[in-house]
């Protein structure tokens, strides 16, 4: 009899919807900003991403959020807010993360939507007091290391959710070679939204590429709204992962683009029809002139991509090892000269060919002892 | 520990039974699948002892049976477990189980593990050491940037002869090593999009093609699982001895139209203590050393020396490509190894000069970056001459292609999407490693939560209590590894600017705390292993902590 009533509860608790973590990369880059703000000020942006948060939270109990400012010179954290860095403090930690969050007890409000406004508008306003007019020499915004925080953010949520005992789990995963521990375990579903308003990202391609490797590795889909400007990155992003990507074309009904196509977590999404992109644009940004090509040469050595084969000196720009063009323009008549060696080797020497004849015209000298 | 290995008996036993249920259920649907799988697994394991062999029959079989894609899920997730392990290996506090899962694993009855040489990776009198050492040194082996073979040519060459037979990995060598390179093949073509595999097997006497040189790792995928599901036709049971020689020639053939800016490699799986050549094999090996083959050698229960020199000859006289696998995770670890890319050595110079240059042999490469195109109406693909909706459109003849990497039909244009190649760049710019922080240290930095994980530290002890909280800590870990790492983390304070200490040995550290060189933030061990193993970024200098540091108070650079 218990037996029977136990494999029933049991079943149930891992029938549930898991928990879902929403992180959202907000692009608080000033200059795409002040170009929206006719349309779209930043204050409307945040006050419709409050209430997709709280949309967000409210679908399930156990859901999560972080938001992350991707700013022009750094990434700060918006919520939770991190401890503030003081030495000798014993106590600092605790106090000092209330302080931003006690701001308000108001009863009439949800508690978990209270803390997430407060923290987020006390962290945006000092981010955006704390701005100089120093950091405002570059006009890129850093999405690489917000990707980054982000990625590290969820990979160690997902650790602490895993409610599998990490010994247990270990020896699963050395001795069997089974995948059943899926069943018992009740991940943490991740996804990153980016709210993205400025363009040009080719200087952070190798980055940004590396976060989208990762996020492809860890199964994270990076979902992007696009408000301004247009970036191939981004893009590429959505499609490796399989996100979303939407470029509404009235920015002013925000709250529904968010609301229709990026609150269903990655459970809902297998019964959705989800917007898709359609044909995507793969190209690669080259190295030296950070043009995007569809035909580029790659170096053999440290795969930069360049856009015309004419590099000073037939050297490499980014390794300076010296390229020969042979390659470059075709691939295909090496096959003659192959086939003639062939078999003048094989007639010259019996059992071992080619034992004598040096293969190909650039080839390694022998090391003999 | 010997209470600590009974109980590990136990556990063992528990997870095989379950192993065995979950895929007892998985066998009905495919029944005649598993009959079959079961009837050929009494051939290779009639004498293997009583326990646990239940669940791997089923597991067997269950393998057989899996899709790819559940494969690919699997292997996913398995790389998750192996990275919280590797992090399980480095937190002291969990130090003890690891132990148990790697020194008192193989709790078999009627294999005598007394009569096996006792290597030093398996005695237990001190266990957390070298298990750590091994692993961390995985961890950071590669943090100098070389110069890397990123397009690669390599023939990996499997051993089918009755050695293969031995049951020192469970159930025997054969099943373990056909598990393993399944595995390793798609672990190879992630890490290297662009290079091309071969697979082959010494099979009584001779060398056999198993697949061809391409770079499709669904091709060699299934034609290593033909090798032993006995249905198909390539069906190879292990038999007769093995040659090296035939081996390097055949290999040798295949890449010898390679073209000169990859590498060429040739990776042995050799089970056997004996090589049954039909001639000389210097002169093999001589003519792989002037064809520049490079041959890589993962043996098993013991070295060879005919092994050491293909090695130490084809490689310029580094014998570090020859290992010996004791067990099957260590075989597993060092297949895996080999998927980074070899390190380009400069080319030595001669008597002969007109050959030298050419050694490395780098060269401009046209690629095309296709975009992904979708269509109303079906049409016909380039490469398979199916009716598909969708595709890549090559860049210069707009011939279409259903996946990629891939040549163009067209115009035999190579066709990659640009994350093909990002793939690659973290070999080429790896993430410097982040050093461990002393207590003072961190009480200098005041840092109290991880840069990227905002995951709480523990709060550094005052001045006066820190003796005594060494010695405890000292205590739990075991006497030597506490007093590496101090010793490790009073060097890394003192030379933290220089490069010199990038090849010591690395352990935990004992704040918890992990400091990135260029930008200086602390970071939990979990954000460092994820950021070395699968991110390749660093958080902190790439959110701009480095830019900051300086100038600006330490509130608004922790929150920066």
């Amino acid at each position: 009899m218990n037996a029977i009533d136990g494999t029933d509860r049991h079943i149930k608790s891992t029938d549930g919807p898991p928990p879902s973590l929403l992180t959202i990369i907000l692009d608080t880059n000033p200059f795409a900003w002040a170009h929206l703000s006719s349309i779209l000020p930043l204050s409307s942006v945040v006050a419709n991403l409050l209430v997709f948060i709280n949309a967000h939270l409210a679908s399930g109990n156990a859901n999560e959020v972080a938001v992350i400012a991707s700013h022009n010179k750094r990434t700060a954290w918006l919520y939770p807010t991190p401890a503030p860095v003081s030495a000798h403090n014993t106590n600092g930690d605790s106090s000092s993360r209330n302080g931003a969050a006690t701001h308000t007890q108001n009863a009439n409000k949800y508690q978990p939507f209270a803390e997430v406004e407060t923290n987020l508008l006390f962290n945006l306003d000092n981010l955006l007091k704390t701005t100089t007019s120093d950091d405002l020499s570059t006009t890129t915004t850093q999405i690489a290391g917000a990707l980054s925080t982000a990625l590290s953010y969820i990979s160690k949520s997902t650790i602490r959710h895993s409610p599998v005992d990490p010994t247990l789990l270990e020896s699963h995963a050395l001795v069997i070679d089974d995948g059943n521990l899926t069943s018992q375990r009740v991940n943490l579903v991740s996804r990153i939204l980016v709210l993205s308003v400025s363009g040009d990202l080719a200087s952070q391609y190798i980055p940004v590429m590396n976060a989208i490797f990762a996020a492809q590795r860890q199964r994270i889909p990076i979902d992007i709204l696009k408000l301004a400007g247009d970036t191939v990155l981004l893009q590429q992003a959505c499609d490796a992962t399989g996100g979303i990507y939407m470029a509404p074309e009235s920015p002013q009904g925000l709250l529904q683009y968010l609301m229709m196509a990026f609150l269903p977590d990655a459970t809902a999404r297998k019964w959705l029809v989800l917007p898709s992109a359609g044909s995507v644009d793969f190209r690669a940004a080259c190295f030296c002139h950070r043009n995007v090509v569809d035909i580029g040469f790659v170096c053999s050595v440290c795969l930069s991509i360049f856009c015309s084969p004419n590099l000073p000196d037939s050297t490499c720009l980014t390794c300076s090892s010296v390229l020969s063009l042979g390659g470059a323009i075709t691939a295909a008549p090496a096959l003659i000269p192959r086939k003639k060696k062939k078999r003048k080797r094989v007639a010259g020497d019996g059992s071992t060919p080619g034992g004598s004849a040096t293969p190909l015209p650039g080839n390694g000298t022998p090391v003999h002892p | 520990m010997a209470d600590s290995d009974g109980e590990y008996i136990e556990a063992s036993d528990d997870e095989y039974m379950g192993g065995g249920g979950s895929y007892g259920t998985r066998g009905h649907g495919k029944g005649k699948k598993g009959q079959r799988g079961d009837g050929r697994a009494k051939n290779a394991w009639e004498l293997s002892a009583k326990t646990g062999l239940e669940s791997y029959k089923e597991s067997a079989d269950g393998t057989i049976g899996k899709s790819i894609q559940e494969r690919e899920e699997e292997r996913k997730r398995k790389r998750w477990l192996v990275n919280t392990m590797l992090d399980a290996v480095k937190m002291p506090r969990r130090r003890r189980s690891v132990d148990l899962s790697i020194y008192e694993r193989d709790p078999e009855p009627g294999i005598d593990y007394t009569m096996l040489p006792s290597l030093p990776y398996r005695t237990v009198s001190d266990p957390p050491v070298p298990r750590a050492v091994l692993l961390r040194k995985w961890l950071r082996k590669d943090t100098k940037a070389f110069q890397r073979g990123i397009i690669r040519h390599v023939v990996l060459v499997l051993d089918l002869s009755e050695a293969m037979l031995e049951k020192d990995m469970r159930p025997n060598r054969y099943f373990t090593m056909i598990k393993y390179t399944q595995e390793y093949v798609r672990e190879f073509f992630e890490q290297n999009p662009i290079s091309q595999m071969c697979v082959m097997g010494m099979h009584d006497g001779i060398c056999i093609r198993v697949s061809e040189l391409s770079g499709n790792p669904a091709d060699h995928i299934s034609a290593i699982q033909g090798l032993r599901d006995p249905k198909s036709s390539t069906s190879k049971e292990p038999k007769g001895s093995p040659s090296l020689q035939n081996a390097l020639e055949v290999s040798r053939a295949t890449l010898y139209h390679t073209p000169s800016h990859g590498t060429r490699e040739v990776i042995l799986v050799l089970g056997a203590l004996l090589t049954l050549d039909p001639g000389d094999i210097h002169k093999t090996i001589k003519s792989c050393v002037q064809d520049r083959i490079r041959v890589s050698i993962i043996g098993m229960g013991g070295r060879m020396h005919i092994c050491t020199e293909i090695v130490s000859r084809t490689n310029s006289g580094d014998e570090s490509g020859y290992v010996v696998a004791t067990d099957q995770e260590l075989l597993r670890e060092l297949l895996l190894a080999t998927t980074t890319p070899p390190v380009i050595r400069s080319s030595v110079p001669t008597t002969d000069g007109a050959a030298a240059p050419a050694e490395s042999g780098a060269s401009l490469l046209q690629m095309g970056f296709p975009s992904r195109v979708i269509e109303d109406v079906p049409t016909l693909c380039a490469c398979h001459g199916n009716l598909t909706r969708g595709g890549y459109t090559c860049s210069r003849c707009k011939a279409k292609v259903c996946s990629l990497p891939a040549t163009c039909p067209g115009c035999h244009l190579t066709l990659i999407l640009s994350t093909h190649l990002a793939r690659s760049y973290h070999h080429l710019f790896p993430l410097r490693n982040w050093i461990e922080v002393s207590w003072q240290r961190a009480r200098e930095k005041g840092s109290k939560q991880c840069m990227s994980c905002l995951s709480d530290f523990p709060e550094p002890p005052s001045s006066h209590t820190e003796n005594a909280a060494e010695s405890l800590t000292s205590a739990a870990n075991g006497a030597v590894a506490a007093a590496t790492s101090h010793i490790i983390a009073a060097n890394g304070r003192q030379r933290s600017g220089d490069d010199s200490n990038e090849d010591e040995l690395a352990t935990a550290s004992e704040s918890f705390r992990y400091e990135c060189r260029e930008c200086k933030s602390h970071f939990c061990i979990d954000c460092d292993v994820f950021c070395h193993e699968v991110l390749h970024n660093c958080p902190g200098c790439l959110g701009g902590a480095g830019t900051r540091n300086d100038e600006e108070s330490a509130d608004t650079e922790m929150n920066g």
